[in-house]
């Protein structure tokens, strides 16, 4: 009896919309359709209104996950047109930025991929690591989410001596703890059974079906734009291309976490050999004639930014081509002959986009007059006011 | 260089069929390409210079459509452009060739409204089912009107 | 006056009253190890430590709008809830609570461990109605799997219990406890029988490696996709009074029962429960999901064979007894 399920547009497995039409026999997968449009917020014509300064942080708007993929590879883009040549310090901070993202996107990615196989507790745990590395990037940006780093010709905001060693200190947690779940993600029986010979794709079909990035890597293409066509600074940089041979979501679980690994060295390098100098160059504010293609490796593939500059202050044409949309043909020939169960995890190993929360960083006593507190004080406080409280009388919680 | 040696060997094959080659910074390379032999020359950069992957299809409102595949290797990025009159916006699809392309034009007929022949699935990609017939969104004179907010399960106007 | 020690059994301890919240009990314990282990606190705002939360949940629910698919076949729908809480009551009404000289249970005659379990496997036939006559395709499949996945642990459950009985040389819970109570070292003889029942009860309650009749991820809800409100509820309760009997069963046949009158006896009964209530947490904690031919695979490739084999030993071992 083949009967027609609807996955989406909303649907637990799913964490933004879009719709999975698929036929099914008892638990086996017949066919797949794709259905995409219920997130398209018309950012391309919008691009075309916003002069150019203003389109950074349209950009960076794309995907909470990715932000700064997109901010980077705008802004080379424009920075090629009009011939700006980017300090190295610059471009360091914003390979760093880069390479924070990718770990934080991996390790959120792990953490799905555990909740959609049902093991909760590599996703608990996983998100917790997170935290690190949003903490980090809070201290270089300011921001967890939206990083607001770059600028066109640089990034706005430098780091300090201490912020360095800070960042050196909780890598070293990182390392250990991605080491580990390196080793659960491989030997775990119940997890590996989830995942190995799940949503095959072989080396042919992920090339013509034209898949990016961790999808790619993991059928034995060593496809990195890092590599084959490197911006900022990673033709100085000391990494391998993460590969897996066989193709299916174990291998692109493996491939995420070397690839982890091969950025915590980077961001190791980086920060040990960041040259002293400014840190940007200015902008004028109309940008000088013509086009450039500006391709960038995003947590989740190649990212590529199309811009067109007729000389005026805004963009004539500005196209995006977000990884995710990449690897959607692959996605339903990984689905097909597929069991139900395996849906959620194939579906996630293309690692789809989520966003992210908004948080408060002041807080304001009417009674004692205005207060602005940094963050870290208020963490402090909270932390205090927690442990001195006693949890066993009823009533005490919640108390403001 | 790499660059000029595809251009070499593209004008070398193609002649006339391909004009305005340019390689304006490393790594990136622009040809014009007739629109009849634009499946031709696809098929020869996939087999010759290895260009499996079709990284996406820009097209640009210039009074008439301009059409940019952008194709990447290892090695080199290379841009064909395709120039699609506005008076008959017809193209071939070039999902033979590359299969991997048929997401790409279906937005450029969303988009655009480019009719896109041979396509192996032709419905709207990004656009909702009760989007307006005859209204593509990135051409030039293409302008926003909220249309009229109608709350499903209820009388239509009410 | 025996009437009336029939109803205080039937209604108070160890029947409806003490079940019920008891059953909340256990799955506060559930949920805060599981948090534990996860890194995370768990209940901690609604009573001591939060203990009180699966209660509120459940008053919570029962408030809830009450919705019936216009589809769905409204009797069976409405009545199945009810119907399946009746039956693991029921079932709980065979465990030996009492001590065990005089009357050890509500029931008690020789084959209540069969009717027991007979009553468990009914329990997960309520679930398959459920899902299938919700008609939705979500519903439907977890049904299909629930009944999937009965063939595969059901046979290993009852093997496992089977080896203790043959031992103690009888099919009355009461007789099989009084007998580990006499020899407590021949408790040791069923420790592979032990694991594998608990793997075995792990899946009857269709907990995480389990869960896939209601994966959350992959069919929504699964079999209670359409429920809501009070009905949703009743199969809340109905889990989790499943757990309490499950656990039960296992004390009884496994760990000697729950000697020592009114008070001690309820005390075993407390510890022995939420000791193998702790355990499932800590297999719900550590492990994926599975498939569901997943399940059918492991359960007749390993859980099945490892059973046999404790019926073996046991065999042996009471030939060397006698």
């Amino acid at each position: 009896m083949e009967i027609k399920i609807p996955i989406g547009p909303q649907h637990p497995a799913l964490k933004e919309p879009i719709s999975l039409r698929v036929t099914v026999d008892g638990e086996h997968i017949k066919d797949v359709d794709i259905r995409l449009g219920y997130n398209h917020r018309g950012l391309e014509k919008l691009a075309e209104q916003k002069n150019w300064v203003q389109n950074i942080y349209v950009m960076e708007r794309i995907c909470g996950i990715c932000s700064h993929s997109h901010t980077t590879c705008y802004v080379q883009a424009v920075e090629q047109i009009q011939g700006l040549e980017v300090p190295k310090r610059g471009l360091y901070i914003r390979t760093l930025v880069a390479e924070l993202e990718r770990v934080h996107s991996h390790l959120l990615w792990l953490g799905v991929a555990g909740h959609e196989t049902g093991f909760d507790t590599f996703f608990m745990y996983t998100w917790r690591d997170r935290e690190i590395v949003m903490d980090i990037l809070e201290i270089i940006s300011g921001n967890r989410v939206h990083y607001a780093i770059n600028s066109i010709g640089g990034v706005r905001r430098d780091i300090s001596e201490e912020q360095k060693k800070l960042i050196l200190g909780s890598l070293d947690t990182l390392i250990k703890r991605t080491e580990y779940y390196a080793n659960i993600g491989t030997i775990e029986p119940t997890f590996v059974a989830r995942l190995d010979g799940v949503g095959p794709l072989s080396k042919e079909q992920a090339t013509s079906l034209c898949a990016v990035g961790p999808v790619l890597r993991a059928s034995g293409v060593a496809n990195d734009v890092r590599k084959d066509d490197p911006y900022a600074v990673y033709d100085e940089l000391p990494f391998e291309v993460a590969t897996a041979t066989s193709g299916d979501v174990l291998g692109r679980v493996i491939v995420r976490v070397k690839e982890l690994l091969e950025s915590y060295k980077m961001i190791e390098y980086l920060l040990k050999n960041i040259p002293e100098g400014p840190i940007s160059v200015r902008a004028p504010r109309k940008i000088k004639p013509g086009e450039a293609i500006s391709r960038y490796e995003a947590p989740r593939g190649e990212d590529l930014h199309y811009v067109k500059s007729n000389g005026g202050d805004k963009p004539e044409r500005l196209k995006v081509r977000a990884p995710t949309l990449a690897n959607y043909p692959a996605t339903v020939v990984m689905l097909k002959n597929m069991f139900i169960a395996d849906i959620p995890i194939i579906f996630a190993a293309i690692d789809p986009c989520v966003c992210c929360a908004e948080r408060t960083v002041q807080l304001i006593d009417t009674k004692r007059g205005d207060k602005v507190m940094r963050f870290s004080e208020l963490r402090k406080m909270s932390i205090d006011f927690y442990k001195k409280m006693d949890l066993s009388k009823k009533g005490n919680l919640w108390k403001l | 260089m790499k660059e000029d040696l595809i251009i070499k060997q593209l004008t070398e094959k193609f002649g006339s069929g391909i004009s305005e080659t340019s390689n304006p910074s490393p790594r990136r390379m622009f040809a014009t390409v007739n629109k009849e032999i634009l499946n031709e020359v696809i098929k020869y950069l996939r087999d010759t210079f290895n260009f499996y992957h079709l990284s996406t299809i820009t097209g640009v409102d210039k009074g008439d459509f301009e059409l940019n595949y952008h194709f990447a290797n290892e090695l080199t990025c290379v841009t064909l452009r395709v120039t699609v009159p506005r008076a008959e916006p017809n193209i071939n699809s070039i999902c033979e060739v590359i299969p991997g392309a048929v997401l790409y034009e279906r937005e450029i007929q969303d988009m655009y409204g480019i009719k896109v022949a041979n396509i192996p699935d032709g419905r709207p990609l990004v656009t909702s089912d009760d989007w307006p017939e005859d209204n593509y969104p990135l051409r030039k004179d293409w302008t926003f009107e909220r249309p009229k907010e109608v709350i499903p399960g209820e009388q239509n106007g009410d | 006056m025996e009437t009336l020690k029939d109803i205080i059994f039937i209604l108070i301890y160890p029947g409806l009253f003490f079940l019920l919240s008891y059953s909340l009990f256990v799955e506060w314990v559930d949920r805060k190890v599981y948090a534990r282990l996860q890194n995370r606190y768990g209940p901690l705002h609604t009573g001591f430590a939060g203990m009180l939360q699966p209660t509120a949940d459940f008053i919570k629910l029962m408030f809830k709008e009450d919705i019936v698919p216009e589809k769905a076949d409204k009797f069976m729908f409405s009545a199945l809830p009810i119907f399946g809480l009746a039956i693991v009551a029921t079932s709980s009404l065979f465990l030996p609570v009492w001590h065990y000289t005089a009357q050890t249970s509500f029931v008690s005659f020789s084959g209540d461990l069969i009717v027991a379990v007979y009553l468990l496997s009914l329990a997960t036939l309520v679930l398959f109605l459920a899902g299938w006559h919700s008609t939705s395709p979500f519903a439907t499949i977890g049904g299909v799997r629930v009944i999937t996945m009965l063939f595969g642990y059901e046979i290993p459950f009852l093997l496992a219990l089977l080896g203790p009985a043959i031992l103690a040389d009888s099919w009355r819970m009461m007789n099989i406890a009084a007998f580990y109570q006499q020899t407590p070292v021949l408790l040791l003889v069923n420790i592979i029988g032990f694991f594998v029942a608990l793997i075995s009860l792990q899946a009857k309650l269709e907990r995480c490696p389990f869960d896939i009749p209601h994966a959350e991820t992959e069919i929504v809800g699964g079999t209670f996709t359409e429920y809501s409100g009070r009905k949703l509820a009743f199969f809340k309760l109905m889990t989790s009074i499943e757990m309490v009997v499950g656990s039960g069963l296992i004390a009884v046949v496994f760990m000697g029962g729950f000697p020592g009158g009114f008070w001690i006896g309820m005390a075993h009964f407390v510890v022995k429960t939420t000791f193998i209530v702790i355990l499932l947490a800590f297999i719900r904690a550590l492990c994926s999901r599975i498939r569901v031919e997943q399940v059918v695979t492991f359960s007749w490739r390993y859980l099945t064979p490892i059973a046999i084999l404790q019926i073996l030993i046991v065999i042996l071992v009471k030939a060397y007894i006698n």
